[in-house]
């Protein structure tokens, strides 16, 4: 018999990635309306990201967002749990946005993220200023790189997963992952080379 | 030197993504090898960073789409998604039955090592840990007196009193001597790290092993090993005095990090970290006026700086050089025109590229500076020692951070 989760108010306005457990997975795949909420809320700001730097708009990353959870709410009856919830979510984030990116046939540049885009802040007031500029410069310098190395750096900084999961996600070795995020890493380096003094501080 | 070079390891190393085995590897040759250590630390900054990427919050109209697509005809519960075929054997009584076998497996299996396993001895520790023995007097090991010989387990408390010291071997790579009145706990010890803690007072380390090795954490800094000798000394404020006899050392906190060489010294204060290295034998001056350039003026504050760079020797360009990144933009000119005077750069090192921080002109310049502060120590015997960590080390401020 699976267990009805109980959702409240509080735990939507809570809610985390680390919040969703295998019960609320059970529950999404029960129908259970509340439940897809939770997941929703856990996972909306991290979604969205991704799909912001793939696309390099927010408009379209807003769609993409959107059909991303419906295909996940209409299709989460066939997770098996033969591998991690998250593996299974980002893969099929991923195929999102490279399909839309394959439908639209081009990229479009960072500068036409809309200046009402909001960071989540986590640091105080004093440095956030620099903190914004710094993010900024390396959102521009992510919206330049290929694609093969711009993935990883987001799974790996944006969703926080291992190499491993990256590996999982993107369906390639643990090595390549390494090859690739070694090369993303030189490439800012060598793009941001300016930025070194403010890092030091 | 190692024939195989480690540069394509960089960022699994930096993210820890690689065996204990090859972790040493790279650490190991990092220190002899100018070329991966470039592009390690060029990697490093990548994904320094990388780590400032935000994530962007989702606006709010998004689930008001989302049901709209979901729950547009008017339902209120989602169809069910379509039920899979579940193979007979995982069916959920077969499952179970798996489970229960487990379960009677793991506790026969937990019974008979109870009953076979012998009991321990008085004063032993059980997992990893360190000998210890007595120098003088009765130090302790929680409340129990340290005889001639005794263990230190991970978690467990060395303490000394006013007249008691005590030596710890650090497994196999080195020694610690504990002075009187200092607390110490093994924090850990494995073959990738081993790290004390040091609450307050003294003790003296001497360590033979390949750097990111052997840590001590005191509460305003990580004091990392990088194959050296020294002392480290933590006051009743948490602040606390590194000095260094063979070697190199790194202090850190979060982004802030200091490598200090033999016959040098480096202080922390608590919420700051590290401060900047200076040798010894400095004027008290300039030692006073570096402390406030590091600890205590304001934005703006000139005059502890300009007393650092006047009151500046040949053999202080250690200070001045790493002031360098430390201080403001409208600063560096000032910092840089002092060490250039004192010690003019190689040539390919521009005013220019030094202002702003290019890595390689900076690296260069510290290279021909260790010449001189090795040739300047104090310690006779020591400089061969000091050459050698000299020449093979060109690390500079990094990311690693306090547990």
């Amino acid at each position: 018999m699976l267990e009805q989760t109980a959702i409240h108010a509080e735990q939507l306005v809570q809610s985390s990635p680390d919040s969703i457990n295998s019960g609320v997975i059970q529950a999404c795949q029960q129908g259970d309306r509340e439940a897809f909420r939770l997941l929703f809320e856990a996972y909306k700001d991290r979604v969205f990201s991704i799909a912001c730097y793939s696309l390099g708009d927010e408009a379209g990353a807003d769609d993409v967002t959107q059909q991303i959870f419906v295909k996940l709410f209409t299709c989460i009856g066939q997770f098996r749990g033969e591998s991690e919830f998250t593996t299974w979510l980002y893969r099929l984030v991923i195929n999102s946005c490279l399909d839309e990116r394959r439908r639209r046939r081009r990229f479009l540049p960072v500068e036409e993220f809309t200046p009402m885009t909001k960071a989540v802040h986590t640091k105080p007031a004093e440095t956030r200023y620099e903190r914004r500029e710094i993010a900024g410069s390396v959102r521009e310098a992510i919206g330049g790189l290929k694609p093969k190395m711009r993935l990883p750096i987001l799974l790996k900084y944006i969703e926080g997963l291992s190499y491993e999961e990256i590996a999982a996600v993107l369906g390639c070795s643990k090595g390549t992952v390494a090859s690739r995020l070694n090369r993303a890493h030189k490439a800012l380096a060598k793009k941001l080379g300016h930025l070194r003094g403010e890092l030091e501080l | 030197m190692f024939s195989k070079h480690v540069s394509s390891l960089s960022s699994a190393y930096c993210h820890d993504e690689i065996s204990p085995e090859q972790s040493r590897r790279v650490a190991e040759h990092l220190i002899s090898c100018r070329r991966c250590r470039r592009e390690f630390e060029e990697v490093r900054f990548g994904a320094r960073l990388a780590a400032h990427l935000p994530l962007i919050e989702s606006p709010d109209s998004l689930w008001g789409g989302i049901e709209i697509a979901l729950y547009g005809n008017g339902r209120t519960v989602l169809p069910l998604p379509r039920k899979r075929i579940i193979p007979y054997l995982m069916q959920p009584r077969f499952a179970l039955a798996s489970l229960a076998l487990v379960v009677l497996v793991t506790g026969l299996a937990t019974f008979w090592l109870r009953q076979n396993k012998s009991p321990l001895k008085s004063g032993e520790t059980m997992g990893p840990f360190w000998d210890v023995a007595r120098l003088n007097g009765a130090p302790r090991i929680g409340s129990a007196l340290v005889g001639d010989k005794a263990k230190l387990g991970v978690g467990q408390w060395l303490e000394t009193d006013t007249t008691s010291r005590a030596q710890i071997i650090v497994s196999d790579i080195g020694q610690v001597e504990i002075d009187p009145n200092t607390r110490v706990r093994l924090v850990e010890t494995k073959p990738t790290e081993h790290r004390l803690e040091l609450a307050q007072g003294r003790l003296s380390a001497r360590i033979s092993a390949p750097p990111k090795l052997f840590f001590v954490d005191t509460p305003s800094g990580v004091a990392e090993d990088l194959g050296c000798a020294y002392t480290l000394e933590v006051d009743k404020a948490g602040g606390s005095l590194l000095r260094v006899t063979m070697g190199w050392v790194s202090l850190q906190l979060k982004d802030r990090e200091s490598v200090v060489p033999a016959g040098a010294a480096c202080a922390t204060k608590p919420g700051i970290g590290p401060g900047t290295p200076y040798f010894e034998d400095a004027s008290e001056q300039f030692r006073v006026a570096l402390s406030s350039v590091d600890f205590e003026r304001d934005m703006g504050d000139y005059v502890a700086l300009g007393i650092v760079l006047s009151s500046a020797r040949v053999r202080d360009t250690l200070t001045l050089w790493n002031l360098l990144p430390r201080v403001s933009s409208p600063e560096r000119p000032l910092v840089y025109d002092r060490l250039a005077k004192l010690a003019p750069p190689p040539p390919g090192v521009t005013r220019e590229g030094v202002l702003k921080l290019n890595q390689q002109m900076l690296d260069a310049w510290k290279e021909q500076l260790e010449f001189r502060w090795a040739n300047s120590s104090p310690s006779g015997p020591l400089k061969a020692w000091a050459k050698v960590w000299a020449r093979g080390l060109g690390k500079l401020n990094g990311v690693a951070g306090k547990k």
